[in-house]
């Protein structure tokens, strides 16, 4: 796409970030992330929302959650985000048990919680703010986001006057600009038309290629699942468990047209025999 | 560059579509003027008591006295209006400072707002004697009953639109590691503005109310002052001329705030927004790289 050329060309003019990113992204090998029977319950213990799930994840390794409400997808989501703590097991991230919120872990809601006070620059700004005065350096890579998520002509557009992809992709970049290379979506464009999830789904795997993020996605669509990712964490409920991963073999970067083929059909087979036991 | 009219819908009435406007404007001039003139003509035909409902003619020349040939107005006029927006501003200060304090903090909240609710409940307009007696017949009095009166709406209304911050920008915040300070000045007090400035207009319009009460009951000036009088001389059309007075500073009372809500609630309304979009855009040109020619094509 010719708006990233341009962003390659300015991104030369200036300091480099001050962040790592890996391009091209599959499977460097280090792992990021292990997890070892994390378990969430509520009230005394009788409520189980998720029971002992393990896991690794590598660097730039692109994962898909998927399975039906209340099989603790997000709940998992949300404990590796550190936004609510787990009852038992371990998970560290880089090498550090999560506790609370990190800077090198970043989340992406259903809902786009743009602020419609702030203009689309600056609510791509708004983590940085958080943490510290924001530079005319800080602006510039907010801008190369927003052109990054095909933005590129609406930096000082409000919430109000983009249509409801455009706010995910505002949000998207707001994720990127935290620096974080641990990326967490739950259900990110699951409030969309199936058209425009599509295009942002193909578009998100490019960008996350990009960064060289390690990702976690959750969504109750199989197919979508599966198209994403590099593997696929099927979990099934009552109570919230981790039943099955399942590798998906095919090459990056991807087009829609993979999804007619055999092999795709065969792996969205296999999810669902696991899924339909329960 | 940026060019945000293209994304922007234009708003369905320009207001320089001349045609249009006058079309209105005189439309509304033709039923005013007509009323007016059936008024002026019952009156000279003796259908109403001329000196009860003084018809249109005698008010104008009432007005012309009150403003022109003896100015009298003018002097208890300000002081109504200092009075009102003095109530207001103590209102406000008490109002949000009680409301942000509350919405910090739990048992705050729980111990003070019993009180708020029974100053309610309470009709303020009966504390006129008690607070006059308090504060004395000077101006002081008044703006206490106009700051009492406009106190609830504001303290209301800033506390509920604290309270209402939705859950998911709150997550949003904490995944980022915000602290409560920042969660208060960056989300939580610019979401609850549009509430606050909805409770601050009917602030505003209650302290004049307020005032005037005040005034009517016992007062040396302002414009209840000067209605009191030529309602106890008969003198009707003077009255009337007060009253109409009394409108208009409320008028440019409500005016103001609504020009403050525009201003400061901007995202609220698509013109403003495109407004403040495209300064913004400018004042960026100082950090922004030009896209050297490139087009999207």
């Amino acid at each position: 796409m010719n708006s990233i050329a341009i962003d390659r060309s300015s991104a030369a003019a200036r300091p480099v970030p001050a962040r790592p990113r890996v391009v091209g992204g599959v499977s460097a090998g280090e792992t990021v992330i292990e997890a070892r029977g994390v378990t969430k319950t509520f009230g005394d213990g009788s409520v189980v929302a998720l029971e002992g799930a393990s896991f690794e994840a590598k660097k730039g390794e692109f994962i898909s959650l998927v399975g039906p409400s209340g099989c603790g997808k997000s709940t998992l989501l949300r404990i590796i985000s550190g936004l609510i703590p787990k009852t038992g097991g371990s998970l560290s991230v880089h090498g550090r048990e999560v506790t609370e919120p990190r800077s090198d872990i970043g989340m992406m809601f259903q809902k786009a919680t743009l602020l419609e006070w702030r203009t689309a620059i600056e609510n791509v700004l708004l983590p940085t703010e958080l943490q510290r005065r924001v530079t005319a350096d800080d602006k510039r890579r907010a801008a190369e986001l927003l052109h990054m998520v095909g933005l590129k002509d609406f930096e000082f557009a409000f919430p109000r006057q983009l249509s409801g992809g455009m706010q995910q992709r505002v949000a998207l970049a707001r994720l990127l600009q935290t620096g974080a290379d641990i990326l967490l979506l739950d259900e990110p464009f699951g409030a969309l038309d199936e058209f425009t999830r599509e295009r942002l789904n193909v578009e998100l795997m490019r960008v996350v290629a990009e960064v060289g993020g390690t990702t976690f996605f959750v969504t109750h669509n199989i197919q979508e699942a599966i198209f994403l990712a590099d593997r696929v964490m099927v979990m099934t409920p009552r109570p919230g468990r981790l039943a099955k991963i399942v590798d998906v073999p095919f090459e990056r970067p991807r087009d829609l047209s993979i999804q007619q083929s055999p092999e795709f059909n065969a792996l969205v087979s296999e999810v669902r025999d696991v899924l339909g036991g329960h | 560059m940026t060019d945000l009219t293209q994304t922007t819908p234009s708003p369905a009435l320009r207001w320089w579509n001349l045609s249009a406007v006058l079309g209105r404007v005189g439309l509304h001039l033709v039923i005013f003027l007509g009323i007016l003139a059936a008024w002026e003509a019952a009156g000279r035909f003796g259908l109403f008591n001329d000196y009860l409902v003084p018809r249109p003619s005698r008010i104008a020349t009432a007005i012309g006295r009150l403003y022109v040939t003896q100015g009298a107005i003018y002097w208890h006029f300000f002081v109504t209006l200092f009075e009102a927006v003095a109530g207001f501003l103590v209102a406000a200060a008490v109002g949000i400072g009680l409301a942000v304090a509350s919405a910090l903090n739990e048992s705050f909240r729980r111990y003070v707002a019993p009180y708020a609710i029974v100053l309610n409940v309470t009709p303020a307009l009966a504390l006129t004697p008690i607070v006059i007696a308090w504060f004395g017949f000077g101006w002081s009095s008044k703006i206490a009953l106009g700051a009492i009166i406009a106190f609830f709406p504001i303290f209301v209304n800033t506390l509920t639109g604290l309270m209402e911050t939705d859950a998911d920008r709150h997550e949003m915040f904490r995944s980022l590691g915000a602290k409560n300070r920042q969660l208060f000045w960056k989300l939580r007090l610019p979401a609850a503005l549009p509430m606050i400035f909805a409770g601050l207009k009917i602030g505003m319009t209650s302290a004049l109310v307020g005032v005037i009460v005040a005034e009517f009951t016992q007062a040396t000036e302002g414009v209840g002052v000067l209605m009191n009088r030529y309602s106890f001389q008969l003198d009707m059309a003077s009255a009337i001329a007060t009253l109409l007075s009394m409108s208009l500073m409320g008028l440019l009372l409500f005016t103001l705030m609504e020009i403050l809500d525009d201003r400061i609630v901007f995202w609220r309304r698509d013109a403003r927004m495109a407004a403040v979009g495209k300064a913004r855009a400018r004042r960026a040109l100082s950090w922004r790289t030009k896209p050297a020619a490139a087009r999207k094509d």
